[in-house]
């Protein structure tokens, strides 16, 4: 009977017999049976209804106890209390795949009692979950998200990830009421400007005016709050920045049009204040919108270190926090888990993932009496060792800390923008001034020497100097985001314009990362199949070659199964079929068992054996990625030293520095040889892009000025570079080079095109020609101008 | 046109818009745009009884609240 049938909670088929049969309804497992009751008695079966066909995860059971959730030590943490007295925690729900799911969850913690809110993101699976202790314990809320199928575990919401999120809702509430005012504003303008046209009456003239005043001054106060406190901030530290030109122009401007809209006589100019205060703003949300802050980035890295360790504690095995660990405690680490401490194994063995150290992708095999070393991840290890440092000294920690300083020194290149504000903002200061004084000086009434002066910040007023940079990079930005190259901040673009340096690590950068064989040696017939059996049951990259080669030049019909495998760290593979003994491994794997094979190659060997005989020897190769040569001739005509570091040996580096045409290479580099590297070059004066993929590259990507990443490489690395490649390609590297070089030469055009905009009508308000018109046009047509030449560029890059 | 009703017009009006956009800014500091895959499901699939849900969560936190501000 092969009948497949779907299991009525998780969705997911089997066959009918292994089904468990449960009224018209079947099951896949006791789990899915149990939650599938569980929402029937809780009358929430319509979720099968809004899950539609969406497979589920079946829910397992082996959780650890839910106690330790209400443990002090984990409220310390992660619980905070909010201003209402209640408890709050943040989660991750494990299992969301539909919306129904977050229904599910939000409406199981709804009806328990003592949960006030609990509010999940459908789009990162995190849960605000505000409950009173005093009803419900938080084990209790877990063990109900568990009972429903799913899992939650809790995470740091971290105060900086709080306050950009707080940052932008600030910045959309002030955009919100800007928005709304200057496009009301907008209404009323054209009745006061085809007024002054046509006649208008000075009655009416005043109403509008009031009715203008009342929108544009929240503008002013709520919205250009930001400017006043911005302009504060330079005062303090004596620099004439941006805000301060906006601040004195919005509200003198401001002060003015009140003094109008009382003396009923002449232009109030309520529209300019809240427009520049709009506009600027925007233009201020667009570069908050693309900051990223070095403690979100470290963030991310300690939220992969855990809060809590075991450790035998008088025979029994009890979770201690990190900082209460002492050197000479013993502490366990079971397979999968990460270690925290430097130590000295005591007892157990297993293999560990070494590559966050050393970049050596190979498991390690680790014994007793061995030491291992923080940051290092257990594969399939189960030992209890003694820690010889605390978690402060751990070779994690300092890692950590390292990476912590070089992210904090990354050399900020001042933004252009930024520097020709400060100038531009002091110059038309002192020059609205000179006008004034002049005009009243050479007699003129009071008022109108105080108009021609505000008319020069008003016509001055930097709308598009500050869209200026914004709008470009946004250009640029998403340029790179439709060619998968992300930047993650847009001041990047700028610093990478100014490079000279290109530093690429070798392996995942250059090569394509995986040895692929280039050519075999058949000493004797054998099976393939067997062969490639033997090499499955290896994840090295090597095998995997070798499997991959073996897949595509034979045909394997008959799947060859041996009956023991025994994977012997850093050699190969043994195994065992009808009394025979099969290997497959490298030359010291030959040593072992005492075989000689005088092969020598520059490439790397792997060799079949067949009772204590080579069968076979392939020849493997890392090759390089494909135009890899012609993309680094081209990046180096821009001007740009391209120079390349690898942990591998002098042999392999020369080759691929050969075949990728880069005379400059450095071998054996260990991580912090290539961060030192990077500062040698900082040192001498260049700006530097590293290239990356790996664990390894992390300190030296971190010390660049610029650190890019392969999309295929390390999650922690992607973390901390600043530019991603998704496709991890070299085109895309020389597509990054061309997009910030246009878009650095886009921010200086628009630069170029507001400066010049202001020579022109500044001294046409300085000698006192600026009728209302001429400040409402000029005042849309230079930003206009700015856009549409960011926009002009952007559709000269779509075409291509 | 009377002057009177020109400001008339203009006050109801701005009014009007203004209750709209203090709406619109509740409902940023609600959190009720956080979430926007949330929010365009809440728009297309909430009905009366996601309503109740949440009037029900607001009487248990008020419930809380007293019994928290004087106990028994």
């Amino acid at each position: 009977m092969s009948e497949k049938i779907k299991c009525s909670h998780c969705h997911l088929e089997f066959n009918k017999s292994v089904m468990i049969e449960d009224g018209e309804h079947y099951f896949c497992c006791n789990g899915c049976q149990g939650v599938f009751h569980l929402l029937s008695d809780q009358g929430l079966e319509s979720f099968y209804k809004k899950a539609g066909d969406v497979k589920l995860t079946p829910p397992t059971k082996q959780y650890e106890d839910s106690s330790n959730f209400n443990a002090p030590a984990f409220y310390d943490r992660f619980v905070k209390t909010n201003k209402e007295g209640f408890n709050e925690v943040s989660l991750i729900i494990e299992g969301i795949h539909c919306s129904a799911c977050v229904w599910l969850n939000e409406k199981a913690l709804h009806k328990m009692d003592g949960v006030i809110e609990a509010n999940i993101n459908f789009t990162n699976n995190k849960a605000t979950i505000v409950w009173a202790d005093d009803v419900v314990k938080l084990s209790q809320i877990i063990d109900m998200i568990r009972a429903i199928g799913y899992n939650a575990y809790p995470y740091d919401a971290s105060i900086q990830e709080a306050h950009a999120n707080k940052e932008r809702k600030e910045y959309y509430l002030r955009m919100a009421v800007a928005l709304f005012a200057t496009m009301n504003i907008m209404w009323i303008a054209v009745a006061q400007y085809a007024g002054y046209f046509t006649g208008i009456t000075q009655d009416v003239k005043t109403i509008l005016n009031i009715a203008e005043w009342t929108l544009a001054t929240p503008v002013l106060f709520y919205s250009g709050w930001v400017f006043f406190r911005g302009a504060y901030y330079g005062m303090k530290n004596k620099v004439v920045n941006m805000d301060l030109l906006v601040a004195t122009g919005a509200t003198s401007t401001y002060l003015y049009s009140i003094y109008i809209t009382f003396a009923q006589a002449g232009e109030a100019y309520f529209d300019s204040v809240s427009m520049i205060v709009t506009f600027v703003l925007i233009g201020k949300f667009l570069e908050v919108l693309s900051k990223k802050s070095v403690a979100d980035t470290l963030d991310v890295i300690s939220k992969q270190i855990p809060s809590e360790v075991n450790v035998v504690q008088e025979g029994k095995v009890v979770s201690v926090k990190l900082s209460e660990v002492r050197s000479g405690d013993v502490v366990v680490v079971s397979s999968g888990e990460k270690v925290l401490f430097d130590g000295e194994i005591l007892q157990g063995g297993g293999s560990f993932d070494e590559s966050n150290l050393t970049g050596e992708s190979d498991p390690i095999y680790k014994g007793v009496g061995d030491t291992i070393i923080s940051g290092t991840t257990s594969i399939d290890a189960d030992v209890r060792f003694r820690a010889t440092k605390d978690f402060a000294h751990s070779t994690l920690a300092t890692l950590v800390n390292l990476l912590e300083s070089a992210l904090n020194k990354k050399p900020k290149i001042e933004q252009m923008a930024n520097r020709l504000s400060e100038h531009f903002s002091s110059v038309i200061l002192a020059l609205a001034f000179v006008t004034f004084a002049l005009w009243w000086l050479w007699p003129h009434s009071f008022e109108t020497a105080f108009m021609v002066g505000i008319s020069v910040i008003i016509i001055a007023c930097p709308c598009a100097l500050a869209l200026a940079t914004p709008v470009a990079t946004l250009v640029g930005l998403s340029l790179g985001a439709s060619r998968g190259i992300l930047f993650k901040e847009a001041a990047q673009l700028e610093t990478m314009a100014t490079i000279d340096t290109l530093v690429l690590d070798k392996t995942g950068t250059i090569t394509i990362g995986k040895p692929e064989v280039v050519q075999m040696h058949s000493l004797k017939s054998f099976d393939p199949a067997l062969l490639y059996a033997l090499v499955q049951s290896s994840k090295h990259p090597v095998a995997r070659g070798v499997g991959a080669y073996i897949k595509e030049h034979y045909e394997i019909d008959a799947h060859e199964d041996f009956e023991s495998y025994k994977q012997i760290p850093a050699c190969g593979i043994e195994a065992q079929k009808g009394g025979k003994t099969f290997l497959g491994g490298n030359a010291k794997l030959l040593g072992m068992y005492a075989i000689s094979g005088d092969f020598s190659s520059e490439n790397t060997l792997f060799y079949f054996v067949e009772e204590k005989e080579i069968v076979a020897i392939f020849e493997l190769q890392d090759g390089i990625k494909p135009h890899a040569k012609e993309i680094i001739a081209n990046i180096a005509k821009r001007g740009i030293e391209v120079v390349m570091l690898t942990g591998d040996n002098a042999k392999s580096a020369q080759r691929i520095a050969h075949e990728a045409g880069i005379e400059n290479y450095r071998y054996e580099q260990t991580p912090e040889n290539k961060a030192a590297f990077v500062e040698e070059l900082h040192a001498k004066g260049k700006k530097v892009v590293m290239v990356g993929d790996g664990v390894n590259d992390i300190l030296a990507l971190a010390n660049a000025d610029i650190g890019i990443v392969m999309g295929s490489g390390s999650d922690i690395a992607i973390e901390v570079s600043d530019v991603v490649l998704m496709d991890s390609s070299l085109k895309s590297l020389e597509d990054a080079f061309k997009i910030s070089r246009t878009t650095f030469g886009l921010v200086k055009q628009n630069l170029g095109i507001s400066l010049v905009y202001n020579a022109i009508t500044i001294p046409l308000a300085m000698a006192g020609y600026v009728i209302p018109l001429v400040a409402a046009i000029s005042m849309s047509v230079s930003s206009l101008l700015v856009v549409g030449n960011s926009m002009r560029i952007r559709l000269q890059w779509k075409k291509n | 046109m009377d002057n009177w009703v020109i400001a008339m017009m203009l006050g109801a009006s701005i009014f009007l818009g203004a209750v709209a956009l203090f709406a619109f800014l509740w409902a940023i500091k609600n959190g009720q745009f956080d979430d926007e895959e949330k929010f365009l499901n809440a728009a297309k699939f909430d009905g009366e009884e996601e309503l109740n849900d949440a009037a029900a969560q607001e009487r248990k936190r008020k419930e809380l609240q007293r019994k928290r501000t004087m106990p028994e």
